[in-house]
């Protein structure tokens, strides 16, 4: 539901890293969504297509890597892969498991024509 | 054709603001508590009771309002002896570091023990922005059903306490009360839970007792650290 505004902080984001590479135009910006982040790629990506066309970054693709959720079990040690954020040891029962990975939001890299 | 390293968080910007408004708190030695829950849980009448409550524990609030419109909620509070500002974020679904920053100088921190920020009613957004509080508190009301939990599972992961409102409800509607309390031991071992009826005051005191020992807590740590 908050695309729209993780959008508006991905582009700022990005006009940052692009001072660094002026009159080099952008094709595409790579990044990483876990699945427990809120952010649906889908949505991102239509609020990113509304919110750049007709500007300097209309038609730029924005490629969303999806990263599933993982987490390690405190009690048995064993890490697994979930699908939501339910996090109860499948092997042990133990309730103790830490999120290791599917919580990220971030840009990974930009692709640029210099 | 060249690839740019960027490898930054998306909310590097909030929490970056976040961290500050966490340090203007800390300065002010006052507790923050970011309460989120969907539209109709009861933040508001769970603030008028603790506001009523308040004085003879000897703690003083400040409230931060959100809402997308108008300032009914700040009336309300004000009207159980609450001061403090609402922020309106006209169709904006979530608090945002940045909005929080823009109102802290119209509080007086120093006057206060603890801050409530009312976030707006949304189990989905606020989960994703740091507003420099000590911690998020969810509530969720009987009336919502009990399946809640699991279908919105990153707000009880990143809470450190549940509020299950309504309580006076329970004898007229099916809600599964231990299910819930189980289900959220899942999402978080860590999160608290407290059961509320904020409109008749069952469980009023061990939210305020819960909040007078995290205040005292934070003050105690703060002096070690000093």
């Amino acid at each position: 539901m908050h695309e729209l505004s993780i959008c508006q902080s991905m582009i700022r984001l990005v006009d940052g890293a692009m001072k660094a590479h002026e009159g080099a135009r952008l094709l595409r910006i790579f990044v990483d969504v876990g699945r427990g982040s809120t952010i649906e790629p889908v949505l991102l990506r239509e609020a990113f297509d509304v919110m750049v066309s007709g500007g300097p970054y209309d038609g730029v693709e924005l490629v969303v890597n999806s990263i599933p959720l993982a987490g390690r079990c405190r009690a048995c040690g064993r890490s697994f892969e979930y699908q939501e954020i339910a996090l109860g040891c499948p092997a042990c029962g133990s309730v103790s498991v830490d999120i290791e990975s599917g919580l990220e939001l971030s840009v990974r890299e930009l692709e640029i024509d210099d | 054709m060249a690839k740019v390293n960027v490898q930054e968080k998306i909310q590097s910007e909030n929490e970056r603001v976040a961290a500050a408004n966490r340090a203007a708190f800390a300065k002010a030695g006052v507790l923050v508590l970011n309460l989120v829950s969907s539209p109709g849980s009861g933040k508001t009448t769970l603030l008028e009771g603790t506001l009523d409550r308040f004085p003879a524990a000897g703690l003083r609030a400040l409230v931060i309002e959100g809402d997308v419109c108008t300032a009914r909620d700040l009336e309300r509070v004000k009207a159980h002896g609450g001061s403090g500002v609402q922020i309106n974020t006209g169709g904006g679904c979530h608090l945002s570091a940045q909005m929080v920053s823009e109102v802290l100088g119209r509080l007086d921190l120093a006057a206060a023990d603890v801050v409530f920020i009312e976030n707006v009613g949304n189990l989905i957004c606020p989960s994703t922005y740091d507003l420099g509080e000590d911690a998020k508190v969810v509530l969720l009301s009987t009336a919502e059903g009990d399946d809640k939990p699991m279908k919105y599972p990153t707000i009880f992961h990143e809470s450190t306490l549940a509020v299950l409102n309504k309580t006076d409800l329970l004898p007229y509607i099916a809600f599964d009360i231990a299910k819930v309390e189980k289900e959220i031991a899942v999402l978080n071992p860590r999160c608290e839970i407290l059961r509320v009826s904020a409109l008749r005051g069952e469980g009023m005191d061990a939210w305020i007792s819960w909040i007078a020992s995290r205040l005292a807590a934070k003050r105690q740590s703060a002096k070690r650290a000093g």
